[in-house]
């Protein structure tokens, strides 16, 4: 099938043909070969920790997110040259197939990698240590590639620690003093989570014998017990992986670390490594264990229906922006769960859509705040946003754009977004499932409006002007701007999710 | 009635008519943001061209061949089908928007763009961002086109719901004191009823697709070769899914006519807003809900509106009663219009449940013929009300809104001696009072008599409406009583209103007049799909 995209890429394949041709003739490992991008990463987040000794090493940080982009594009694990390479074959392996590229990976690769890319416009902000900020927000990055190109239990579970562990630090790297206690608070549920998550890997080790989600996915158990055991290690993996994306029973992390960490990172807990966490139990849930399908569909949909509550309940009772942003995560992950419970086919490519669009629609909402908080000198609460429309019209009407999104109204792809999860749970016959979506939808209107009404409705309580700093507001124009279109042309992001449907 | 220089005229735009319809306020609100206090001259332009094509667009719809037998596409003109994005999972899904008027939607586009513009010249107290203010302002005229144009579920909603956006910053930012909390009122409750609606429109792309192979939200088939719409699809199920599917678009249509329980919203909105939000609020935004009662209702799901007839029917009687007992007490004038609005839009729904009961008879027996004109004219009526009610009530609210810049107050009581002081206004205002309960000689007049003489033919009970309209003549009469034939108090300053806020009303009591002495004119272009939707044959 022909893709809205395919001719940029093809493009980007042509002038690096030479780089390609190279890396494939050279000794280098064909078994790395797909995890090149994510090494790339590795590689440059040493390069900026030793240059940072000395100079700014963002520059770097961007060229080697550079750099993964093009490796990504380069090798393309459709293309016939790279299939061929028995390491590698027709499944984009690497690492003896711990790791894969297949098109599920790749959606959410490009997912971390522009939301990296943002995060990076808005650390022109970071005044802390520069050289193990840029350090460990790319290990992070090649930790999150690495969590959702992983089929194998013990991979996935390596590559969540490399993801999870910087973020804790980084975290706690915020500049205010809460932000050590929000960084304590995700510390010690995310250590809770990982437990959660080895046992259930012990479990599924110990029933079936092997880590491998391929196996798994076609192991019948023999006894009604095996089978039970294998329910409770799906019951461990969706609070586990549930943890790190922010819906029940492991969201209360979310609003203290969110609103407490440096803006940046929030951005990126929020637009990044939270859709790992989505991709990763997607494979769990879609490949690893479609033998229990029936019985997990149940399971998310009350974790879809409490989240959506809790969030949306929540958020309407916060005064800090930030923090409403985090509770209003919350509830779009509910809004996403929506999708996987559905689980047939319109579901998970809505699911991945919203993925997608969350990212960019939370991203720069994050990424906005923030720069008005440092330049505000405080934390953002909605008297803060009383008239800024005068104060700041660009920035005003970019936030306005993404509220508006985040509320699913047409004219921004959060109307799409919405639209196709609630169709899904519709076509899986869940039609009450929809209507509490769309009621809680109505719901969350209750704070999204708030903020428009404090900016566009409020007289401001002094007239200065507000100039936010111009590289953090050109990546949320950017996504701003991207909203609009892809309401417009929804096809060019919603080929590739229907695509990476597995 | 087809003209063929119309016809000419409109096929020379580009991306077709009804699309570059759509285009034009879009392309103006960009302009007009970037214009700031040019914004005005920029709005006027557009709306009268505007204007001016959906003159056009009456004159080149064809109503003829909707009543031919096997009519394509149930007799729409000018179809334009734009594919949004489409998904293949074994059944591919697409969502499109397809574009196509019958005499109704041409009506309902003519007087959306008539109040339009009409509330674009009456912006003249709009003095604070303006180039904003024009912007939403004609995003909102293609949010209004779209729901009147749409022959598509999602293209459909996707307008719908566009709607609200530009009004809620309309009335929130531009209204009175306490309007911040009028337009967030106004957005919540909306969006709740097409929320449930939005339910309705997938379960019946789920439903009628599994009952029938084709898997679609088009309301009309486009091409003789092409899937069928839904139009032809939904008649196949099940009756109570049907009624299902009727309770869901009372719940979306029903917020906006308003109906009884579902009204809350409206006389916030109504009298927060600005002069011109009001006067589109009141306009069109109701005719939005009046337009999908008969589209999506008698149109599209006719039995299940045949069985929900009697409940409809009453429940429209008791809210015009209710609605007038409530405008009676109402001391600030834009608050007693805007319950008028609710009081006669619910004359929009007994027309529409009297009609229900039409439908479905066989015009081949004698003793049914009579039902089926009396339905065809109740449903006349309710189309001609929608029209009248949208010129008249803008003349209201404009009159009320002026009262503020003249006499300080919107406050009945504090106002006296109108016609002494304020002579010229005083005419407007009483000249549109007595269309507003519908005195003969006005377009107010023709559209109840239409829906009460259709009704009581078919439930004798419904007369009990007319109680509404003698209320409704005291409550006016009363209002003008104390405003206008009031002896003036020397301690009440009220001044005259200029010639430039009354220009707005004077050219809407143009179509007001006409109408009152020639219904044809509206009349002619609705009775081909009147006829269409009841199924019989012309009276």
């Amino acid at each position: 099938m022909m893709q809205q995209l395919d001719l940029i890429a093809g493009f980007l394949r042509d002038i690096f043909a030479p780089l390609r041709d190279f890396i494939l003739a050279s000794n280098f490992p064909k078994e790395w070969i797909m995890s090149l991008p994510a090494l790339t990463l590795i590689l440059f987040a040493i390069l900026t920790l030793v240059v940072g000794f000395k100079y700014n090493p963002l520059g770097l940080s961007f060229l080697g997110l550079i750099l993964a982009v093009v490796e990504m594009v380069i090798f393309n694990p459709l293309d016939p040259v790279i299939t061929a390479i028995p390491e590698i074959g027709a499944g984009g392996s690497s690492f003896g197939g711990l790791f894969v590229r297949d098109p599920l990976a790749d959606f959410f690769i490009y997912i971390i990698l522009i939301v990296g890319f943002l995060v990076l416009m808005s650390s022109t902000l970071y005044g802390g240590d520069k050289g193990p900020y840029n350090f460990m927000l790319l290990v992070s990055f090649a930790g999150a590639i690495w969590v959702v190109m992983a089929t194998d239990f013990v991979g996935l579970f390596l590559a969540w620690e490399l993801m999870s562990t910087p973020t804790y630090i980084l975290v706690a790297l915020g500049p205010m003093r809460e932000s050590i206690d929000g960084a304590t608070k995700y510390f010690i549920m995310g250590l809770l989570a990982t437990m959660l998550m080895l046992f259930g890997i012990a479990i599924v080790y110990g029933v079936t014998g092997s880590t491998s989600l391929a196996i798994v996915a076609t192991y019948v158990a023999p006894t009604p017990n095996a089978a039970y055991t294998l329910m409770l290690a799906v019951v461990l993996f969706i609070a586990s992986f549930g943890f790190k994306v922010g819906v029940f029973p492991g969201w209360q992390w979310v609003p203290d670390a969110y609103a407490s960490a440096d803006g940046s990172i929030t951005a990126y807990l929020a637009g990044g490594s939270k859709k790992t966490g989505v991709g990763a139990l997607m494979r769990i849930l879609i490949v690893g264990f479609v033998l229990y399908q029936a019985q997990w569909t149940l399971l998310i949909v009350g974790v879809s229906i409490l989240t959506m509550i809790i969030g949306n309940v929540l958020a309407l009772a916060q005064k800090d922006i930030m923090r409403m942003l985090a509770y209003s995560s919350i509830a779009m992950m509910g809004y996403l769960f929506i999708g996987i419970a559905a689980a047939n086919d319109l579901g998970v490519g809505a699911a991945l859509f919203h993925a997608f669009t969350h990212a960019l629609m939370k991203t720069a909402a994050f990424i906005l705040i923030w720069a008005l908080s440092l330049k505000l000198a405080k934390r953002i609460t909605y008297d803060d946003l009383k008239g800024l429309s005068k104060r700041a019209p660009v920035a005003t009407g970019m936030f306005a754009i993404l509220m508006l999104s985040l509320a699913g109204m047409p004219l921004t792809v959060g109307f799409w977004s919405k639209l196709l999860l609630f169709m899904s749970a519709v076509t899986a016959g869940m039609w009450w499932l929809a209507l509490i979506g769309l009621l809680n939808s109505v719901f969350s209107l209750g704070y999204y409006l708030r903020v428009l009404r404090y900016t566009y409705m409020m007289d401001p309580a002094d007239d200065s002007r507000v100039e936010l700093p111009a590289i953090p507001l050109a990546a949320v124009v950017i996504c701003a701007a991207a909203v609009i279109l892809l309401f417009i042309f929804p096809s060019i992001i919603l080929d590739y999710a229907y695509a990476a449907v597995p | 009635m087809q003209v063929g220089f119309a016809v000419n005229i409109l096929n020379m735009l580009p991306f077709g008519p009804l699309a570059f319809m759509l285009l034009l306020p879009l392309v103006g609100a960009l302009v007009a943001y970037f214009a700031g206090k040019e914004g005005r001259v920029i709005a006027l332009f557009v709306t009268f061209l505007e204007l001016a094509l959906s003159l056009l667009l009456v004159l080149a719809v064809n109503t003829g061949p909707i009543l031919e037998p096997g009519a394509l596409n149930a007799g729409m003109n000018f179809i334009n089908v734009f594919v949004i994005g489409s998904i293949d999972i074994g059944v591919v899904t697409t969502f499109q928007f397809i574009l196509g008027v019958d005499g109704l939607s041409a009506i309902m586009v003519l007087l959306s763009n008539l109040v339009v513009f009409i509330a674009a010249i009456s912006s003249n107290h709009i003095h604070k961002s303006e180039g904003l203010y024009y912007s939403l302002f004609l995003l909102l005229q293609t949010g209004l086109m779209g729901v009147f144009m749409s022959m598509d579920l999602i293209g459909f909603f996707i307008f719908w719901e566009l709607v609200l956006i530009p009004m809620f910053f309309i009335i929130g930012r531009w209204g009175e004191e306490g309007c911040e909390h009028a337009a967030v009122k106004f957005f919540i409750y909306t969006h709740l009823g097409s929320a449930v609606m939005l339910v309705a429109f997938f379960m019946m792309y789920l439903v009628a697709g599994d009952a029938t192979g084709t898997y679609t939200f088009a309301l009309i088939q486009i091409d003789s070769m092409g899937p069928e719409g839904l139009r032809t699809l939904i008649p196949n199920l099940a009756p109570m899914v049907q009624i299902g599917f009727a309770l869901a678009i009372f719940m979306g249509a029903g917020v906006k006519l308003p109906v009884w329980p579902l009204h809350n919203w409206l006389p916030w909105a109504h009298v927060k807003a600005p002069t011109p939000g009001s006067v589109i609020l009141a306009g069109i935004l109701l005719k939005m809900g009046g337009y999908t009662f008969i589209r999506l209702g008698l149109w599209l799901i006719p039995s299940a509106f045949a069985r929900l007839s009697i409940p409809f029917a009453v429940l429209a009687i008791f809210t015009c009663i209710y609605a007038a007992f409530t405008a009676m007490a109402q001391t600030d004038l834009k608050s007693l219009v805007a319950y008028t609005s609710i009081n006669h839009m619910s004359w929009v729904l007994l027309g529409v449940a009297v009609a229900a009961f039409g439908i479905g008879l066989d015009p081949g027996i004698s003793a049914n013929l009579r039902f089926i004109n009396a339905a065809n004219l109740a449903l006349q009526g309710s189309i001609f009300m929608m029209f009248s009610h949208g010129t008249i009530i803008s003349v209201m609210f404009i009159m009320a809104g002026q009262l503020k810049y003249s006499a300080g107050t919107r406050e009945i009581p504090d106002i006296k001696g109108l016609m002494n002081r304020a002579p010229k206004m005083s005419a407007v205002l009483i000249l549109a009072s007595f269309a507003a309960f519908g005195l003969p000689g006005f377009s107010g007049f023709i559209a109840e008599a239409l829906v009460i003489f259709g009704s009581v033919v078919i439930y004798l009970w419904a007369g009990i409406i007319t109680f509404g309209i003698f209320v409704t003549v005291g409550y006016i009469l009363w209002m003008l009583n104390r405003i206008v034939f009031s002896d003036p108090d020397p301690e009440k300053e009220v001044s005259e209103a200029p010639w430039s806020d009354l220009i707005a009303p004077i050219l809407m009591m143009i179509p007001v007049i006409l109408l009152g002495i020639w219904p044809d004119l509206v009349l002619d272009f609705t009775q081909a799909v009147v006829t269409f939707i009841i199924g019989g044959i012309v009276p």
